[in-house]
């Protein structure tokens, strides 16, 4: 049921899925707010949650974001 | 132990590196989400620790931020007027301008007809830019009448009030390269970006190399760096074909991810240092 949720929740597509492709992103030592890029379809992801690890599609640069 | 907050808007590749460099120099890091941050606007002391570094990639939220912990009694690296200062290119050609750091010609207007007059006086090529923008977004080169009336009028007709200035600067006829210099207190060594295209930014698709900084660039930085009152910078300078230096921006916060490794100048453990070195 929890999975269930966490998998219908908006941008979010489950326990080690890309939320674009679904591509399963395994490993360790991951860190709330890393942005990491997907290998299946390149898009670029945060990690949002640890303990089950849980991807959402990294917010939109701003237009003030940026060196 | 000393303990620092470290502020980000994403834990890209710098953030991550910055902090394990914390973690080996026995710093507790608290990390902190700009987005999460919800404080109150008076003096109470903030919660967290004395030393904060910012590395929001927001300008708008690491300038508030960084102003709004200096009442609450933290010690910001880069310092709120840093981050405006640099945030701003007028600002930052302003103060540069005060210190008699050398640079190339600019002027703003704030009026289509104003400006083209201007510009026709002076002669093209010239370059625009927004005073706030990043990554060399927005930055054109005007060659002539045409493009100037087109870009001005984009410029004047688009946006909000705030966005209606027009910065226009000396375009430089660089040697197929930039060239960057790193400042923490003192200046720690350079990169030079080559590109085919006249705009050098790496997050354009320059490609960095490593300069070894002679000493006159290096002063150069430092000064740059200190009229802008910035703790961590990273300084632009141009080239011109007849081997003068001008100082063209002054970066707050540093990004080295697309350069550190070809360049191998290490700048997490620089900036890892420095912030431990400010701890009281």
């Amino acid at each position: 049921m929890q999975l269930q949720k966490q998998m219908e929740a908006k941008d979010v597509a489950g326990i080690n899925g890309c939320p674009t492709c679904a591509f399963e992103i395994t490993g360790d030592g991951y860190m709330e707010g890393e942005v990491v890029t997907c290998e299946g379809c390149s898009a670029e992801l945060e990690v949002v949650g640890l303990k089950p690890l849980r991807f959402a599609e990294a917010p939109e640069v701003e237009e003030d974001w940026g060196e | 132990m000393k303990k620092i907050d470290l502020i980000y808007t994403r834990l890209r590749t710098e953030e991550r590196m910055i902090l394990e460099a914390l973690r080996k120099r026995d710093c507790a890091v608290e990390l902190h989400q700009d987005a999460d941050l919800v404080l109150p606007l008076d003096a109470g002391r903030w919660s967290g620790g004395n030393v904060v570094l910012m590395r929001s990639m927001s300008l708008t939220r690491s300038r508030y931020l960084a102003a709004i912990l200096e009442v609450k009694g933290a010690r910001v690296v880069n310092s709120s007027r840093a981050i405006t200062t640099c945030g701003d290119k007028i600002l930052t050609t302003l103060a540069l301008a005060a210190q008699g750091i050398p640079m190339p010609w600019s002027f703003v207007g704030f009026e289509e007809e104003a400006c083209l007059a201007e510009i026709e006086r002076r002669g093209y090529p010239v370059v625009t830019k927004p005073a706030v923008g990043s990554w060399g977004r927005m930055v054109a080169r005007i060659d002539g009448r045409s493009a100037a009336e087109g870009l001005l009028q984009m410029r004047f007709d688009m946006g909000s009030a705030q966005d209606h200035v027009a910065l226009v600067q000396q375009y430089i006829d660089k040697p197929g390269y930039d060239l960057r210099v790193y400042v923490l207190g003192r200046a720690a060594g350079g990169i030079r970006r080559r590109s085919e295209h006249w705009v050098t930014n790496t997050a354009r698709g320059a490609v960095p190399e490593r300069y070894e900084v002679p000493e006159s660039h290096a002063k150069l930085a430092e000064r740059a760096a200190a009229a802008v009152g910035a703790d961590i910078a990273a300084v632009d300078l141009l080239e011109t074909r007849g081997g003068e230096i001008l100082v063209n921006e002054v970066n707050h916060c540093v990004e080295f991810a697309r350069s550190i490794e070809s360049t191998r100048i290490p700048l997490p453990e620089l900036i890892a240092d420095y912030a431990a070195g400010v701890h009281p």
